[in-house]
């Protein structure tokens, strides 16, 4: 018996916070966090509870895409290697029951079988680690929708692949996939867990195999409640990402196509080599330029805080505009591309040393948005322009439909075998 | 969410279903076409529950029907008598189709073992006749087939005796090119068996000193050598002809070294009983030596004969599995069409790798084959690994 009985208890060290000591400061002496240029108390979804648990099951889109960005991610993709419907339905059953079981911060099944010549179902690493805001998003490839398994008539009304773009730099080793998932949590060895274990099923059904992975340690984004985090470049990444629920439903939930495909969205995921070496060697008045921000406030460089809405006509006594016409804030802009938007959900990744010495990291960018034309619209830009492309470079690209939510009792997508 | 789904279950309930957790419906089960009809529930109430719609049916075919409805940890069930395996189904998950098992049973007490549910067991009364006794019962099948691999066992010990004198013949001659090629077609043989390495301890040694044990004396590589023992056997032949490129006494003092091994390891094996579990283990160890010392290219380190080993380790898990694959066909016969369909994949592949100019019939394994192909070879065994790593669990279990 491996059911897990104390998973409810919260784990002794279980309200951790980036900024502790000014946490305890703050909830102990007003007056002095007061005193604090900072905020003393961090915003609710900043506060680490590694007892949090996120529902699997709904009425609208997976876990994972609005949920506030946990602090880690693992990312895989899978090629399927079944040739039948029945194939792909059983895995993505397997799949979400196991995903329900997993958030919750249960096993997937016995660890320690009584049966000496058993072998375990569930890994168990991450036996009494907690949910820790698990969840686990699952996206269907273009390979789902053709002809192979008769579900070319069910194909996400924008789905198709992505078309190549300025910069591309693809590696066949970082893109493509027939289905992806997507871990996030706030202890990476839960999210590791959850990915190893789900990956074992699809071998044990002989359904689908491995074929690239990227483990982010660092959020790269915020979501409402979060304070905006920083990438690898040192740069608060995400300031002006969709937060808002008119938002939301605007540029990122699917209103038409199949009915199944409502509350469902296109997952657009890019692995970005960053060229750590060469940034930090680069003097910061170009580091600023480049981004058209401030590096410590993230203020536009037009203004003073983080969220003052950039002034891209404004120019300085040179007669130049103050944010460059090559800075990535303004290529990227609302403003600038027809009001468009994109729910940014990236994380940093690192990968050790690379074959001629350097720092190998970046940026494992994962966008969500109704139309995956929105992202190239964007990227196609910024591909062709962006300051920044000297210093980093897209290698890996993929793209997914990211069904919505199941009820209790389905499993995701099941409303695609009709 | 436990009441509402109560309600919804006694809504949409299988006749006679009881929606409270494990309790049947005492009277025996309806008839159908003479066959007693049994459905089995898998809900998410009280943390995973199993309910069978009744819990007794007269002696004869029962059939019965598994729905998972909403049980996310529970993912097969069995039917035991004695902790026995009598029939089962896997891959159980919440939204699937219906499926369901036939067996013929006799009067007596059953358990269904739900593994993950909050009650793991449940009993199932048959009434009326006892079973006759079972002529050909999936254990005698199993005990038939150690049987027939006992023999598998000896024959490619056989020829692995006639392959190393040929190669001891060649490397006595000083004949440098014939030893190498000799060499690539001795090596298939060893790899076939070598997960049957626990038994090949020569009488009198421990197991623990590797100056007794065959599979050190016979294949050990030089990344895992013993000091004290020394270098013997294939691997140091090998370093002899491939790195070295020279046979020098110290090869013939190896070559007649591995002879006598060779012939010791065939008295060894003449001895072997095998239960139906050891060549279950024994496959899936063999699948983890491709994993471990074949792709990455380690096992054959100066020749880089390995796709020979890797087909030789493939072969050998095979012929293992055949010789259980009458009785596993009765117990779970997806999990035997499944590995058997893995087993194609990673046939069809090696098939890729043939070249019958080269000696041993593969081309060899260069370290550019591996940076490209690797990846594709790796996942095809893992494709086989995780469906063969449940055999010996059912074939330990399997019904008397």
């Amino acid at each position: 018996m491996t059911r897990r009985t104390d998973t409810r208890r919260p784990h002794p060290a279980a309200q951790l916070s980036r900024r502790g000591l000014l946490v305890g400061a703050g909830l102990g002496t007003a007056g002095l966090a007061a005193a604090h240029a900072t905020p003393a108390i961090p915003n609710d979804q900043d506060v680490v509870d590694l007892t949090r648990r996120y529902p699997f099951y709904g009425k609208a889109e997976q876990a994972g895409i609005r949920t506030p960005p946990q602090r880690y991610v693992f990312f895989m993709t899978f090629d399927l290697t079944t040739n039948e419907r029945s194939g792909l339905q059983l895995l993505l059953a397997r799949w979400s029951a196991s995903i329900a079981q997993l958030m919750k911060g249960e096993t997937i099944g016995q660890v320690e079988p009584q049966r000496a010549n058993g072998v375990g179902f569930d890994t168990g690493e991450a036996l009494n680690l907690g949910a820790a805001s698990l969840t686990v998003t699952v996206g269907l490839g273009p390979k789902v929708f053709t002809t192979a398994y008769g579900l070319a008539a069910q194909t996400p009304l924008l789905f198709r692949e992505l078309n190549t773009l300025p910069s591309d730099a693809l590696k066949p080793a970082f893109t493509g996939g027939d289905l992806s998932l997507q871990a996030c949590a706030d202890d990476p060895q839960v999210a590791y867990h959850a990915i190893r274990d789900l990956a074992r099923i699809a071998k044990d059904t002989g359904t689908a195999s491995t074929r690239w992975a990227v483990m982010g340690f660092g959020r790269a984004s915020a979501g409402k409640g979060q304070s905006t985090p920083r990438n690898l470049l040192g740069f608060k990444d995400g300031t002006r990402n969709i937060k808002d629920d008119a938002d939301f439903d605007r540029f990122v939930w699917v209103k038409d196509g199949p009915s199944w495909t409502r509350h469902g969205t296109y997952q657009v995921v890019r692995k970005i080599k960053m060229d750590i070496e060469n940034w930090d060697t680069d003097r910061v008045s170009d580091q600023n330029n480049v981004f058209g921000r401030h590096k410590v406030s993230g203020a536009p460089l037009t203004g003073k805080n983080e969220f003052d809405t950039p002034k891209f006509a404004q120019a300085g006594e040179d007669g130049k505009p103050v944010i460059p016409d090559h800075a990535h804030v303004r290529l990227a802009a609302h403003e600038n591309n027809d009001g468009l938007k994109i729910l940014r959900r990236s994380y940093n990744y690192t990968e050790g040393i690379n074959e001629v010495g350097l720092l190998d990291a970046g940026l494992l960018f994962i966008a969500y948005q109704n139309d995956p034309a929105h992202f190239e619209t964007l990227q196609a830009k910024l591909g062709s322009s962006d300051a920044l492309n000297e210093y980093i470079s897209h290698i890996g690209s993929a793209v997914f439909f990211a069904p919505p939510a199941p009820h209790v009792g389905s499993y995701i997508g099941e409303g695609l075998f009709v | 969410m436990t009441r509402s789904l109560t309600v919804l279950l006694a809504g949409t309930a299988l006749v006679g279903l009881v929606a409270t957790a494990n309790a049947a419906n005492n009277s025996a089960a309806p008839l159908k076409n003479g066959v007693s009809q049994v459905g089995i529930t898998l809900t998410g109430d009280n943390g995973g529950s199993c309910v069978l719609s009744h819990s007794a049916a007269k002696a004869g075919p029962v059939t019965f029907s598994v729905t998972n409805k909403t049980a996310t940890g529970i993912t097969e069930i069995e039917l035991q008598s004695d902790n026995r395996i009598l029939g089962e189904k896997e891959n159980l998950a919440p939204g699937l189709p219906t499926v369901s098992f036939t067996l013929t049973l006799g009067g007596g007490k059953y358990q269904i073992y739900c593994p993950g549910a909050r009650q793991e067991t449940v009993e199932f009364t048959v009434t009326g006749e006892a079973a006759a006794a079972p002529s050909g019962s999936t254990a005698d099948i199993f005990a038939t087939g150690t049987k027939g691999y006992a023999k598998y066992v000896n024959g490619v010990v056989d020829d692995m005796m006639t392959a190393v004198d040929r190669l001891k013949t060649d490397i006595d001659a000083g004949n440098l090119p014939q030893a190498q090629a000799d060499y690539a077609r001795a090596r298939p043989f060893y790899e076939r068996i070598e997960s049957s390495v626990d038994g090949f301890v020569m009488p009198g040694f421990k197991a623990t000193d590797n100056a007794g044990n065959l599979d050190y004396l016979i294949d050990m590589r030089a990344s895992n050598l013993d000091q004290k023992v020394g270098w013997h056997g294939f691997h140091a032949i090998e370093r002899d002809l491939f790195q070295n490129k020279q046979i020098t006494d110290e090869t013939k003092k190896l070559a007649a070294e591995l002879q006598k091994n060779v012939k010791l390891l065939d008295q060894v094996t003449r001895s072997l009983n095998y239960k139906p579990e050891d060549l279950a283990n024994g496959a899936a160890e063999l699948l983890e030596e491709v994993q471990r010392t074949k792709i990455n290219g380690e096992e054959e380190s100066y020749s880089h004969y390995d796709l020979i080993d890797f087909a030789g380790n493939v072969e050998g898990a095979q012929q293992a599995f055949a010789f259980l694959e009458p009785g596993i066909k009765k117990i779970d016969p997806d999990l035997a069409k499944q590995i058997n369909d893995r087993f194609a994949v990673v046939l069809k592949l090696l098939d890729g790798y043939r070249d019958s100019k080269a000696p041993g019939g593969f081309k060899v394994y260069t370290a550019e084959m591996k940076t490209s192909d690797g990846a594709k070879l790796g996942r095809s065994i893992q494709a086989l690994q995780e469906p063969m790593s449940k055999v010996a669990e059912k074939v330990a279990t399997a019904s008397k």
